[in-house]
């Protein structure tokens, strides 16, 4: 199989040190990849190859693939959150402030890239059960987030922000701010690791799997409460998911990753309705749902079953 | 109604038994040395060790000479670690004394390992009202620091045989491991194998031999060195303290001795007092690094790649 | 670690009310707190219970064993002083505090009365001191010298533990862990004979004649300076060797502990959030990481009492553990008794605190009547 761009995409502009055309975030042949062995002579798997896509104002990009096709290696790869055996070879991560300026977030030093992270862009994350230091309250943990990007901040003005934001996700700021994080359910937890994501008014929200381990009633719940959110506040997403549902609802635009590339991108109706890469194909046809006959999921020659 | 896919398939035969616990135990051995090479240099150490002192015996003297006009002679060649005050070859009770202390440290570890893996097994797998005796017992006895009770019991009692003693430093060496056994027998309790060896009904000692046992392994080996130094360091601690019994000649009895009537006096006694002093360590060295290198198979991430 | 009894599960209420402070539950919800008092009165109950089978375990070991020394001592004072039976009995009674004439239930009872009074009875060594006194004399620098050298111990390994586990692999990394190791096994008094040997016999740097006993002889004890280094000075060789061999425990598994928290999910968001090195590395991964440790420092704490007999003889050094050898040695049984009863006590108050602090620095171990999860 030839992984190609197919021509569906609102492509890239070309090689330029600018996010082309207006876009927020502009990922320039961004290579990842992990070591596989202890010493340097061995050999590195690239979890991400060559990617290059355009985020814009407003919109929300999908990122959809099987397990291990490397959507979740390039989400944090933008926030350079990867693991110590990771590292980036090759590529630009091209983001543009609210002022105008333009910055690569590859080359950033420790203390810019500190400050970029979260207040410019955040991420929430897989299966937030574990996404909170156990030992501190949330109130603490959103108050801490808030100065560690501006001592100026008042902590009265930081209540007033936490509990804003967590009005904002549905929940009761007096009860959750002075619970642990164990004292509050899962469904509960992502919803504040949402809040918290907003807590610093970034112009890019990345998500990751927002919804996997969760109950199907606490999906919809969440799903609904993403896309609200992204009605009402102004940030670019990117979310990342192996749940073609779930993006069909969330995104405008839909890219397919396989092997570390992405082979299509699109509107996501053209993706769904229209799709022309062989692995899309597959990965659209592979949902069943209930008014097909799919012929890979039968029984037994002449089972049907009653029950 | 569901359908029955495959009507041969009813038949259920009981899941293969686990390996010989023999087995196993040389398996986790040889599998802990090869993966840490601080774990491997350790045990070539004990076996050096084990070696000189089981064989060695048989190349000096039963009673090593004494000659009045070699106190304290200095060390050479011939006798690399010099003498005693007695005029007596350090090295050659060196050599001698090991063989006593290997005995009780490893035969304590053995009576305490035994008794925590038995009573720590029966006490998590039945559980209730056997578990909370058992608890209770260990709890007890686990309170009073071991080298406390060791020494009133001494002065009660005098102690024996190097079985007598080896009996004492075993019954205070249980509890710990207990503790940790019950521990690990409780979340082994849970696993599916268990369960699946349950529903079959295979009855309680062979699930706990054949099912969870074996899994215990490594761990079980590890505490068993544990066990080992913690009986090493209360028995040369006896021996100093003079509440063991004093005949023959191990390395306690030389530690005892040279402290007593030489190293802080004399100079010349150095090799006296250091020689029984660095083989103990360097046994414990070595069975800590063995130990630790078993703790690296249980817990993968200690490892260093 | 503690098994954390739920209890009746009480709903937390939402109050309004500033952040970061405790809620003040009404009444009502107060009484379903239930949960902790049982707790907690639940272990002291079964601390006292532990005692008091020590001390009956003690009483009868004394009166149960083979030549039991109380008419061993009664024998002996007739044949020494030649005291009529009934005058040495009566001397026995006063200083094992009971009466051989009496039933032995009565013998016990009268036992456990005087030690509710904290009479002990008095030491045979020293005829006139009571066990107390002489425990009281001996035991402050026992508690002082391993106590300090144990916290010193804990902070430092707790500190190089973690920055092992942040350099792993690193030559700092190699090196420490063959450190702890050496020092780890090596037997803390043998250790404390090499020093005194090598440093102070061959190479004669260490004073070591004067490094004896907990102060130097004539100087007064007070609240001076001059006092406070003397002392200091006469502790420094036990608490070196107490450091030195503990320390590499900790480093170990607070090594572990940090690696493990290392990789935990909220350390990743931590840096997501853009916090500073600094906090995250206190506030995420040091706190965490110490929890499990925290557990076997208070339960080691306990254990200083006990620990110290063999490095104390080896140094000279006078706490509670020499006094300890001494009475075994002329089997002074009422101090015996008494040091047997303090220690185990010590370890059980250890084991308490261990349990009920641990749920105040881990709040997901709160033994309180939330059930707040779904």
């Amino acid at each position: 199989m030839e992984p190609e761009m197919s021509q569906n995409a609102a492509s890239a502009g070309p090689e330029s040190q600018e996010p082309g055309g207006g876009a927020i975030l502009s990922v320039r042949n961004l290579s990842v990849e992990y070591k596989t062995g202890q010493r340097p002579n061995d050999p590195a798997h690239r979890a991400v190859r060559d990617v290059s896509f355009d985020l814009y104002p407003g919109e929300s990009i999908a990122l959809i693939g099987e397990s291990g096709c490397g959507k979740t290696t390039l989400g944090l790869a933008i926030l350079r959150l990867l693991p110590k055996l990771g590292s980036i070879p090759a590529g630009e991560v091209l983001y543009r402030r609210r002022d105008g300026t333009t910055v690569d977030v590859l080359r950033m030093n420790p203390d810019e890239l500190r400050r970029f992270r979260w207040s410019e862009c955040s991420m929430v994350f897989q299966g937030a059960m574990n996404s909170f230091n156990p030992v501190l309250r949330i109130w603490e943990q959103m108050y801490e987030t808030i100065r560690a990007h501006d001592r100026s901040v008042s902590k009265r003005q930081a209540y007033e922000r936490s509990a804003q934001v967590l009005e904002d996700v549905e929940l009761d700021p007096a009860r959750v701010l002075k619970s642990y994080p164990h004292e509050l359910s899962g469904g509960m937890r992502q919803r504040v690791l949402i809040a918290m994501s907003m807590l610093l008014n970034p112009q890019v929200l990345i998500l990751d799997e927002p919804t996997t381990a969760l109950d199907i009633l606490t999906q919809r719940a969440i799903v609904d409460l993403i896309h609200d959110l992204h009605e009402r506040l102004d940030f670019a997403m990117i979310f990342v998911s192996h749940d073609l549902a779930v993006a069909a609802e969330l995104a405008t635009r839909v890219a397919t990753m396989y092997d570390g590339e992405i082979v299509e991108m699109g509107d996501v109706r053209d993706i769904f309705y229209r799709p022309q890469h062989p692995y899309t194909k597959s990965l659209i046809n592979a949902v069943p749902t209930v008014a097909e006959k799919s012929s890979v999921l039968s029984g037994p020659a002449g089972s049907e079953s009653d029950g | 109604m569901t359908q029955i896919l495959d009507p041969s398939a009813t038949e259920f035969k009981a899941p293969p038994p686990p390996d010989e616990p023999r087995v196993g135990v040389f398996r986790t051995v040889l599998r802990a040395l090869m993966r840490s090479r601080t774990g491997f240099v350790g045990f070539l150490v004990l076996l050096f060790i084990v070696l000189v002192c089981l064989i060695g015996p048989f190349f000096t003297p039963d009673n090593v000479p004494t000659d009045v006009s070699k106190q304290f002679a200095p060390p050479s060649l011939a006798h690399p670690l010099g003498f005693d005050n007695e005029g007596r070859d350090v090295l050659m009770q060196v050599i001698n004394g090991g063989r006593p202390v290997l005995f009780v440290g490893f035969m304590a570890a053995l009576i305490s390992t035994v008794i925590a893996v038995v009573f720590g097994a029966l006490a998590a797998y039945l559980g209730g009202r056997v578990d909370s005796l058992i608890v209770t017992v260990t709890d007890i006895v686990l309170t009073v620091p071991g080298i406390i009770l060791l020494a009133v019991l001494a002065a009660f009692y005098r102690v024996g045989s190097s079985w007598a003693l080896a009996v004492i430093l075993g019954v205070l060496g249980w509890p710990g491991l207990l503790r940790a056994v019950r521990a690990q027998v409780f979340s082994l309790k849970e696993r599916e194998y268990v369960e699946a060896a349950r529903l079959l009904d295979l009855g309680t000692t062979r699930i706990v031999i054949r099912e969870i046992l074996p899994n215990m392994a490594s761990f079980i080996l590890m505490n068993f060195v544990i066990g080992m130094t913690n009986a090493i360091y209360n028995l040369a601690g006896l021996y100093l303290l003079g509440l063991a019994p004093m005949e023959g000649d191990n390395w306690g009895i030389m530690i005892n001795f040279a402290w007593t009537r030489g190293a802080i006096f004399y100079q010349s006694s150095f090799f006296w007092i250091m020689g029984p002093v660095l083989a103990i360590c360097i046994l414990q060295l070595a069975l800590v690094t063995m130990s630790r290198s078993f703790e690296e198979i249980l817990n993968p991430r200690l490892r260093h790649n | 670690m503690a098994a954390t009894d739920r209890g009746h599960g009480a709903p937390v209420t939402a109050q309004h009310e500033s952040p970061g402070e405790r809620s003040e539950r009404p009444a009502v919800l107060r009484f379903a707190a239930s949960g902790t008092t049982r707790y907690v009165v639940g272990r002291i109950l079964k601390a006292f219970f532990t005692i008091y089978v020590v001390a009956t375990a003690t009483f009868f070991l004394l009166r149960l064993l083979p030549g039991n020394p109380v008419e061993v001592y009664i024998n002996q004072q007739i044949a020494q002083y030649g005291m009529s039976y009934q005058d040495a009995a009566n001397q026995a009674a006063g200083l094992f505090s009971f009466n051989p004439d009496e039933p032995l239930p009565v013998q016990y009872l009268n036992y456990l009365a005087g030690m509710a009074r904290g009479d002990f009875g008095e030491s045979l060594l020293s005829p006139g001191s009571s066990v107390l006194s002489q425990i009281g004399a001996y035991l402050p620098w026992t508690l002082f010298s391993v106590g300090t050298a144990l916290v010193v111990s804990f902070l430092l390994g707790i500190g190089l533990g973690m920055a092992m586990a942040y350099r792993r692999g690193s030559v700092f990394d190699h090196v420490m862990t063959f450190f702890a190791s050496v020092t780890h096994s090596v037997p803390n008094f043998l250790l404390a004979m090499m020093i005194i040997v090598f440093f102070g016999v061959q190479l004669e740097l260490l004073p070591i004649g004067e490094m004896r006993g907990s102060y130097s002889p004539g100087v007064t004890p007070e609240f001076s300076i001059a006092f406070v280094t003397d002392v200091l000075y006469h502790a420094s060789l036990p608490m070196f060797v107490y450091v030195l061999t503990t320390l590499g425990g900790w480093m170990l598994v607070m090594k572990s502990s940090t690696i493990e928290t290392l990789g935990e999910d909220y350390v990743t968001v931590a840096r997501a959030r853009g916090l500073t090195d600094r906090r995250i590395q206190f506030q995420y991964v040091g706190r965490n990481a110490m929890l499990p440790l925290f557990t076997s420092f208070v339960l080691s704490l306990g254990f200083v009492v006990g620990g110290s007999i063999l490095v104390e003889q080896v140094t000279q050094y006078q706490g509670i553990g020499f006094l300890l050898f001494e009475a075994v040695n002329r089997r002074d049984y009422p101090v015996l008794q008494g040091i047997l009863l303090i220690v185990t006590t010590s370890v059980i108050v250890a084991n308490l605190a261990a349990d009920l602090l641990y749920s105040r620095i881990d709040p997901r171990v709160r033994i309180t009547g939330n059930g707040g999860r779904s």
